[in-house]
């Protein structure tokens, strides 16, 4: 066991430096000028007076070179387009922000979603398991830019609740009522999404040999279900959970803009649009570790889990 | 295998456990954001209002500053040479005079006795030097620095390669003393003395600049002397302004606190101004379907805005006869009422109303009635050498442009021509356009926004060598016309020539390079309040040192 | 987006085997196979309620923008239900029975525009899960396939390549080729998305290369690529089909969100995503223009989630008991 971990952990130091290659070479290919953000033409002087301040007249190996050495010492840059500041500081500004949206989000997944897909599959084809069903179905389907908004109109305009957009500036303050919505609005997919999974694998694993053998067997049902019907159900959302944390990023750019929140989504936006290449390498290189840690806790649960999947893997 | 699962459940609903007790325990540590949702319920006595931001400002140093948001933070927390008043005429603010020497090469500001920095340091000539000097240097790299380039030997610093320290010292800034600001300049510039109120001119405080470098203008570093304070930056969320009792002028300013969000998005900005989440937006942003509601409210404002939203075309892919007819068949009346909403000018020639001269300026034209001419737009397609009928117009990815240009779609589609729309992002679509154009380009769409109330700032956009003149077009007579006009300080002379240049591009005879739609407007949803005190300039420069909360705030 | 339950599908995939390879062989008993599976199908209530809506849908999408130019049908109302036509007296009207989901901005019939939304929709949602399931089945085969040192690299890279993360890439990918059609869309939606679907494949496939029928085929001599046409993908088609439609909402998600950004298809075409964001900023005053578009997206994920729900079970009769 410990040699596939390791195994793992030192396979992916050559994948995140394939993944800063592709990105690099990636951006090179965008055309566009970081350095005229207005219609007024910027004179050629200025223009070099810029290219050398940032080192982009540097050929492109010696670029990646000095970039994935800028990356392992935890340095992304300057901003090309917002001046006073670097890529570090506004992933570290604003990345936990999106973070704790993310959390909140599948928090409300967790909490509402997870029960409410147990109380389904234990009672397949009742009222509650088609009401549920029915509400994630839905939850499932439509965009979330359109629960956003209706939420916004009724809670916030309508009933007027909750302020329309905003988020608390400090991370760990979670007493504010302007979380609630834009969580909610984000959340509503995983919820809808843990209570199918939750329920589709339970009703399975209710199918499976050993917990019909455990039921002819005359175990109470109660014990069934918590041993050995629950226990193997939860690993599918435990590991579904792991990846859903890559979507940070970006997944939560449409919820940031419509909220206002002052996440790392609508940074890459705004950077891609500006042509800010240092801020898109810096958070998709940054976005590309997190979903590549997530896989390798993923994959560790996984062998821990489960043995058969450790060979199938290596 | 049998322990695990256990373990993952128990950790996950600790999680979720944690999250609950931080939300139920955060009640009594948790105070109050000031002014994040509270305002609204302020007495009416406090002075004290809440604004939308467009976006977040890419930089508050004046050098570096380039886009509206940053510069309306900046013209209020810095104290600029001159303003301009409604009538765009220039006004003593931290210069209590000025001096143009008799060929207009040599303008000498004088500044008051009082102005001072927050640390208390007297705001001296010294200072615009070194600022100047700042902006224009190679290391600062400063996306404007051309804004000073009227400047004596300021292009040759801004470029230099070698020899940087000697070009320094060689542009025609000086301070003759503590107060006596002499600039010299590469030619008589009457529009020199308007021009310097834009933010680019704006001093800085050295010895911040040096101490913090790049961090200079975070909120416990900065250092300003205009009528508020930068007292809190969060990027993304919010900018919040406090009065500086210790200004020169502190006694005219009743306005005691400006709380600041940060809000990009149009739709999200006028739910929040509907909760009564904030009082007022720095200007624009509106979502265009809306505007016709806002119109009848008492909130709406308009204002003038010195600026032309024009379709360029380019020259080598379009010939005369059609550019004239396609420029015949827009109705501007109809895109202005339906798509803009804004009650925009219908755009005549590039000058704008309400720039100075504007009268004899006048640029009317035949090729651009306002309700627009289909049968003589098709009269003169079927003339066109080389009518082309599949036209690419390209567009940047921005609010409005698709909608302005599914109507021109429309409008062309009437006298036979095929328009394919086509848009880019903003850094592409600039760079994509030239110059010279990309050959794909027929049509493009941009707009000019003025640096300073003088027609000149549009009309040498469309000289052979401009760097803005994306269409192809190159007229010798036209260049002239703009090469004398900079050489002629007197108005009316000036104003004459102007005059001349609009009739090349857009006269009988005239070879309309570009053809403009309209000159823009700026509108604002501002509470009661304060609707009365709040301004906003025709350069798009708010001002809030007027500003006087008057009653309820909604 | 990226999470359209690939255990599910893993486990659909696995689950199918037996069945399959009972069936293996004699084309009758194949074709009975996808009998039984019909039948299965036609019990299932919501999925046959969802493949109706689906239909239907399809068909309003791919005809309505048409009927205006068939002359002689309705010919009062030709020129509100072209979807182009710009009339900016008619803008902004509510629902009537001239204009049954109203007008937008420019007067054109929402009725007309949905549909001619839903063409681009539907078009990139099935092109870009096609895409995908190609590149997925061309890269999941050879390596499940050659096996050995091959399948190693190629994995390898793969577990290089699920670092991407998706939209940023889509984005990406879409500012590097400019302009913004259905073509490029499509390239842009799946470039990033194949890497599960390939997992799956090879999984299939290295199974399915164990099977004692292939292993006979093998025995008498068949070539390689009769082995792969003949045996095995045949018995990957149902597992094909269901992850088509398990895809889609992911796809027309995706897209709905890239035309939030603003980078959506050139107009004066439109995606029902690009027709729902420009919807949300007139949603004040005209909530049909953001209402319209997103329940249709709502309606086309759900009916595709039924649909591969309802195929699941019919061709894995095992969680039909449910």
């Amino acid at each position: 066991m410990a040699t596939y971990v390791i195994r793992r952990i030192i396979w992916t130091i050559p994948v995140i430096l394939l993944v800063i290659l592709l990105i690099f070479s990636l951006m090179k290919q965008i055309g566009g000028n970081p350095f005229r953000q207005t219609e007024r033409a910027v004179p050629p002087a200025i223009q070099a007076n810029l290219e050398e301040k940032f080192n982009l007249g540097k050929p492109w190996y010696a670029q990646y070179a000095y970039y994935v050495r800028d990356v392992a010492t935890f340095n992304l840059g300057p901003s090309l387009v917002l001046r006073n500041r670097t890529v570090n500081e506004i992933v570290k500004a604003h990345f936990p922000h999106s973070l704790k949206l993310a959390i909140l989000a599948i928090g409300w997944g967790l909490v509402i979603g997870l029960p409410a897909g147990i109380a389904s599959a234990l009672r397949p084809n009742s009222v509650f398991d088609y009401a549920a069903m029915l509400f994630s179905n839905i939850g499932f389907a439509l965009p979330n830019f359109l629960v956003a908004t209706v939420l916004i109109y009724y809670v916030a305009l309508q009933w007027d609740l909750v302020p329309t957009n905003g988020w608390p500036s400090a991370f760990w303050d979670f007493n504010d009522k302007r979380l609630i919505l834009p969580s909610f609005a984000l959340g509503l997919f995983f919820m809808a999404f843990v209570a199918r999974l939750v329920r589709g694998t339970m009703l399975e694993t209710m199918q499976q040999d050993y917990v019909r053998t455990a039921k002819a067997k005359g175990l109470r049902w109660r014990r069934v279900v918590l041993r050995h019907v629950l226990r193997n159900s939860l690993i599918p959302v435990v590991t579904a959970v792991g990846p859903l944390i890559g979507l940070v990023i970006t997944g939560t750019f449409v919820i940031e803009t419509i909220f206002s929140i002052p996440g790392i989504g609508r940074y890459f936006v705004d950077a891609v649009a500006a042509r800010d290449y240092s801020v898109v390498m810096g958070i998709t290189v940054l976005a590309a570790i997190v979903v590549i840690v997530a896989n390798l806790i993923v994959d560790i649960l996984y062998g821990f889990l489960d043995p058969r999947t450790r060979e199938a893997r290596t | 295998m049998r322990r695990n699962p256990w373990l993952l459940l128990v950790a996950a609903l600790l999680v979720v456990l944690a999250l609950g007790v931080a939300g139920c325990g955060g009640d009594d540590e948790a105070a109050d954001e000031p002014g994040q949702t509270g305002e609204a319920e302020e007495p009416a006595a406090e002075q004290v209002i809440t604004i939308a931001w467009g976006a977040e400002p890419p930089s508050l140093d004046p050098g570096l500053a380039t886009d509206t948001t940053s510069s309306n933070v900046i013209g209020n927390i810095m104290d600029p040479l001159v303003v301009l008043d409604e009538n765009l005429e220039p006004q003593p603010q931290l210069a209590e005079s000025w001096e143009v020497s008799e060929d207009g090469t040599t303008v000498t500001y004088t500044l008051r006795q009082d102005g001072q920095w927050t640390n208390g340091d007297p705001v001296t000539a010294a200072d615009f030097e070194y600022s100047w000097k700042r902006t224009l240097s190679p290391e600062l790299a400063a996306d404007y620095a051309y804004q000073l380039y009227g400047i004596q030997g300021a292009q040759e610093y801004n470029a230099c390669e070698s020899n940087c320290d000697r070009l320094a010292d060689q542009v025609g800034v000086t301070a003759v003393d503590d107060h006596t600001l002499e600039v010299q300049l590469t030619s008589p510039q009457p529009w020199f003395i308007a021009q310097s109120a834009h933010h680019s001119f704006i001093a800085v405080h050295q010895a911040t600049v040096e101490e913090f470098g790049e961090q200079w203008t975070e909120p416990e570093n900065i250092v300003t002397n205009g009528p508020f304070m930068l007292e809190a930056w969060e990027h993304e969320a919010s900018i919040d302004l406090v009065k500086w009792d210790e200004w020169r002028n502190a006694d005219e300013v009743t306005l005691e606190r400006v709380n600041g969000l940060i809000i990009v998005d149009g739709t999200t900005k006028l739910q929040a101004f509907e909760a009564g989440e904030v009082d007022a937006f720095d200007g624009g942003g509106l979502p265009p379907a809306e505007i016709p509601r806002l119109k009848e409210t008492e909130e709406y404002e308009q204002y003038e805005y010195l600026g032309t939203y024009y379709y360029g075309f380019n020259v080598e892919n379009v010939d005369l006869e059609q550019r004239r007819a396609m420029s015949l068949a827009i109705d501007r009346q109809t895109v202005i009422d339906n798509v803009a909403q804004a009650d925009q000018a219908p755009g005549a020639g590039m000058t704008p109303p309400g720039i100075p001269g504007y009268d004899v300026i006048n640029p009317e034209s035949p090729w651009t009635p306002a309700s627009g001419d289909l049968e003589q737009a098709q009269s003169l397609m079927d003339q066109a050498q080389s009518p082309k009928t599949n036209i690419n117009l390209f567009h940047n990815n921005a609010p409005g442009h698709r909608e302005i240009a599914v109507a021109v779609q429309d409008m062309w589609s009437e006298i036979g021509i095929n328009t394919t729309i086509r848009a880019q992002e903003w850094a592409q679509y600039l760079e994509f356009l030239g110059p010279p154009p990309s050959n794909q380009v027929d049509v493009y769409r941009l707009g000019w926004i003025y640096d300073y109330p003088d027609a000149i700032n549009g009309l040498e956009l469309w000289t052979c060598d401009s760097g803005n003149n994306n269409t192809n077009f190159c007229n010798e007579e036209f260049d002239g016309l703009v090469e004398e006009a900079r050489q002629t300080p007197d108005d009316a002379a000036r104003f004459e020539l102007y005059a001349q240049a609009e009739d090349v591009m857009f006269g009988e005879d005239g070879e309309m390079p570009i053809t403009p739609i309209y000159h823009y407007t700026l509108i604002n949803m501002e509470d009661t309040c304060i609707k009365d005190t709040f301004y906003i300039g025709a350069l798009n420069s708010m001002d809030l040192t007027d500003v006087v909360v008057e009653g309820e705030c909604s | 987006m990226a999470v359209q339950e690939p255990q599910t599908a893993l486990d659909a995939g696995a689950r199918m085997l037996p069945e399959a390879g009972v069936a293996a062989g004699a084309p009758v008993r194949q074709s009975s196979l996808w009998k039984d599976a019909w039948r299965r199908y036609i019990r299932n209530r919501g999925a046959v309620a969802a493949a109706i809506v689906f239909i239907v849908t399809v068909l309003y999408c791919f005809l309505i923008p048409g009927i205006w130019i068939v002359p002689g049908i309705w010919t009062d109302v030709i020129h509100d239900i072209d979807p182009y036509n710009v009339d900016f007296s008619q803008a902004y009207q509510g629902a009537s029975l001239a204009h049954p989901f109203g007008t937008d901005a420019f007067g054109r019939d929402l009725f007309a525009r949905a549909a001619l939304g839903g063409q681009v929709s539907i078009q990139i949602g099935f092109a870009a899960t096609f895409v995908i399931l190609v590149v997925a089945i061309l890269y999941g085969g050879i390596s499940g396939f050659a096996g050995g040192s091959l399948d190693n690299v190629l994995m390898r890279f793969l577990d290089a390549l699920y670092g991407l993360p998706f939209l940023p890439f889509a984005i990406i990918t879409l500012a590097i080729v400019g302009t913004v059609n259905i073509l490029t869309m499509v390239i842009a939606l799946s470039i990033v998305s194949w890497f599960t679907d390939a997992r799956v494949v090879r999984g299939q496939v290295i199974t399915l290369k164990e099977n004692d029928y292939v292993r006979a085929a093998r025995a008498v001599g068949a070539r390689w690529y009769r082995i792969l046409g003949r045996h095995l993908l045949p018995n990957t088609l149902g597992i094909l089909i269901i992850s088509m439609f398990l895809s889609l909402p992911g796809v027309v998600l995706g897209e709905a969100f890239i035309s939030f950004i603003g980078l959506g298809i050139n107009p004066p075409d439109a995606s029902w995503g690009a027709m729902a964001n420009d919807g949300r900023d007139a949603y004040r005053s005209h909530p049909l223009t953001i209402v319209v578009p997103s329940l249709f997206i709502a309606a086309l994920v759900l009916c595709a989630n039924f649909i591969a729900d309802g195929l699941r079970d019919a061709l894995d009769p095992r969680t039909r008991e449910t």
